[in-house]
């Protein structure tokens, strides 16, 4: 029953597996599936693991029981939405330019029918590939153009489900706002992050070694002699160095501005450096790279277990990576091209990882990425990014 | 236990406001003898709804938190060397030194398989620990049994427990582990959700205040910049801080004053900014 419903799941990219489908054969033959409702609570409940495909499991759901298209949007939905943007843009031009990536500037000296074009080129571009929710306009939750009626960042539910057909449930397509990646949060990147810890006893001796103290008390002729140990803590170092210079790292300020808070709440032992596009003889403790300059060769001095996290887009002119005195600094002392750098560095620290915002498809575009990709592990800066990153940094053996 | 099954259906509780939808997916996992993994926003009722459902059906609730350091023994059991060791060597308990079992205690799960009436398991925060503690413990509760090495006895379940696990990470927990739950996010509830929420906590508050508390409420909850949105459990702290203050007046919050801002937002960023906005908006 249903085998179409289901293999239309699978072709739509819910990851369903033939156990769960089973499942829900065995539910219904209890009898607990009484109606197309309960169909559609229960079929999801067994069936659809993660709240990202709940909005594509609506649509099949509404596709296949009432034969609703499979939407993207159309004309009028468009032009629904076009409408709602504009009006939103007369009211609050500041916020508009926020939601859509442009320039304020920019955006004041568009005209209406610009800006729809602009807003249309955006949408259409989404709806070809899935990819890139960041520029996914239409049912992003907090952007004030939200698809027509949906409220923002909040769904309609429960109450009223009552009064409506499961159908019509399905087709408002109530978990829109989840069937896209959301952004990196402090919390994912704890998740992420927490992997990395390395344990070490410290601090009072109040814990039982049962082996010790057995051993113990027989070398005591049966008296008990309990021996206690430390608790085991967190004793990680961390440099993270962070590339804030230039304009190719300003898209990724926010991300990188979340692992710099994580990683500053986090780890106990934590040196945060800056330098832009590459390192040179030096890198700063202040972001402005003004007065708190520190010689990397100082690094030999460190605990050599420290855990090297460089976060950049390491994209910039080969020159600057390659040559002698490529530093684009007039009072940086030539130190060896900046490529050395890296390699000392590598060698300094074993655990060192490049953390890239940039997706991994465009690296193969920058000559310099991939020279330094030769030399550190690199990784994209996302949550899947990051946890290769901690797997890797955790799998390499002494 | 199929007659006990149908007769225990889960309809709501006192403190819970339930929605059919949800009803159906806990009925649906009770009677496939599932667990049921919960995600959503955390302040949403995910660990309530164990709770509810313990109170409705009247069964016993063991709650197991989760922590990141622990390990699924500790979960299941406890050998207590320290109090063996202790009465071998003075001898002056009533327990039987030789025997080992005297000295095994049982962890959350352990204590839900050997109790006498079916209980309901609420495993919180699931996410806080590693991967394999996960899949490890998916067994345990997959075949609802497990052996104590130290006397080499098995454990089997005397009644499935209900089983409900909650998690808060937007992270995917791993495939196998998905394959043997059910799954239901609890999605925001809307302003008319809430407000059966609320009245359910606060049976007696006049209107006025409901509805000026609420629409205050959804307001501060699209503020911009904020990490950790308010949540139901934050609605419901601030209205009982509001309640208790001899000195508030509904009036106040339509003037665009919004006293105990810190109940609602509670990392220091995010009061920061709120207050900012609520300043600005004047």
């Amino acid at each position: 029953m249903f085998v179409d419903f289901f293999y239309t799941m699978k072709e739509r990219g819910i990851p369903v597996t033939p156990t769960s489908f089973l499942r829900l054969q065995k539910a219904m033959n209890m009898g607990l599936v009484h109606s197309l409702d309960d169909f559609y609570t229960a079929a999801r409940t067994i069936l659809v693991k993660n709240e990202r495909y709940f909005d594509t499991y609506d649509q099949i759901f509404a596709h296949h029981f009432k034969g609703v298209s499979f939407v993207d949007p159309t004309a009028v939905e468009l032009n629904e939405i076009a409408r709602a943007m504009l009006e939103e843009w007369l009211k609050d031009p500041e916020e508009m330019a926020d939601a859509l990536g442009i320039d304020k500037e920019k955006l004041k000296k568009m005209t209406p029918e610009e800006l729809i074009k602009y807003f249309m080129d955006r949408l259409k571009e989404q709806t070809e590939a899935h990819h890139g929710g960041n520029k996914w306009i239409g049912t992003k939750g907090t952007s004030p153009t939200g698809h027509s009626g949906n409220h923002p960042g909040g769904m309609r539910v429960g109450g009223e489900s009552k009064n409506h057909s499961a159908i019509k449930v399905a087709m408002e397509r109530r978990y829109r706002d989840y069937s896209q990646e959301g952004p990196l949060t402090k919390f994912q990147m704890e998740e992420a992050l927490k992997r990395l810890r390395r344990m070490a006893p410290t601090g009072p001796k109040d814990i039982v070694n049962v082996d010790k103290t057995i051993y113990e008390t027989m070398r005591n002729a049966g008296e008990i002699e309990i021996i206690f140990d430390r608790r085991l803590k967190d004793r990680l170092k961390v440099i993270l160095m962070i590339d804030n210079g230039g304009w190719s790292m300003d898209p990724y300020i926010d991300v990188v501005q979340t692992l710099f808070h994580y990683a500053s709440s986090q780890f106990k032992d934590l040196k945060i450096y800056y330098f832009h596009n590459t390192i040179y003889s030096r890198v700063w403790a202040d972001p402005q790279r003004l007065l708190k300059p520190e010689q990397v060769d100082d690094l030999i001095r460190r605990d050599p277990e420290t855990r090297l996290i460089i976060v950049g887009d390491a994209s910039m002119a080969p020159y600057e990576l390659m040559h002698p005195n490529g530093a684009i600094y007039i009072d940086a002392t030539p130190t060896g091209a900046s490529i050395e750098r890296l390699r000392f560095l590598a060698k300094t620290f074993r655990y060192a990882v490049w953390m890239n915002p940039m997706p991994s498809y465009e690296w193969d575009y920058a000559r310099t990425t991939q020279a330094i990709r030769q030399i550190f592990p690199m990784f994209e800066l996302t949550l899947d990014g990051l946890e290769k990153a901690v797997q890797h940094l955790t799998s390499l053996k002494k | 236990m199929s007659s006990e099954k149908k007769s225990s259906k889960f309809s709501g509780a006192s403190k819970y406001v339930l929605d059919d939808e949800l009803a159906e997916i806990v009925n649906v996992s009770m009677s496939l003898e599932m667990p049921l993994l919960l995600k959503g926003e955390p302040g949403t009722g995910k660990t309530m709804l164990a709770h509810a459902i313990a109170e409705s059906l009247q069964m016993p609730l063991i709650i197991l938190n989760v922590k990141s350091s622990m390990k699924l023994i500790e979960a299941l059991y406890q050998y207590d060397t320290l109090t063996r060791l202790n009465d071998s060597r003075f001898g002056d308990s009533k327990r039987d030194v030789s025997n080992i079992e005297a000295y095994i205690k049982m962890g959350k799960i352990g204590q839900a398989f050997t109790a006498d009436k079916r209980t309901i398991l609420l495993i919180d925060e699931i996410d806080k620990a590693d991967n394999d503690f996960q899949d490890d413990m998916l067994d345990v509760l997959d075949q609802m049994q497990f052996d104590i090495i130290e006397i080499d006895k098995t454990i089997k379940a005397r009644h499935r427990p209900v089983i409900i696990i909650t998690s808060n990470a937007k992270k995917d927990l791993s495939d196998p582990f998905l394959g043997r739950c059910n799954f239901h996010h609890i999605a925001f509830p809307n302003p008319d959700m809430m407000r059966m929420i609320v009245d359910v906590h606060f049976p007696n508050l006049d209107e006025e205040m409901v509805d000026v508390c609420i629409s205050t409420f959804y307001h501060l909850r699209e503020l911009r910049g904020v990490e950790k949105k308010p949540a139901t459990r934050e609605l419901i702290n601030w209205i009982r801080a509001l309640k208790s203050d001899p000195d508030f007046k509904p009036k106040m919050l339509r003037q665009g004053r919004v006293p105990f801002l810190g109940i609602l937002f509670k990392k220091s960023a995010d009061f920061y900014q709120a207050a900012q906005q609520i300043k600005a908006r004047g």
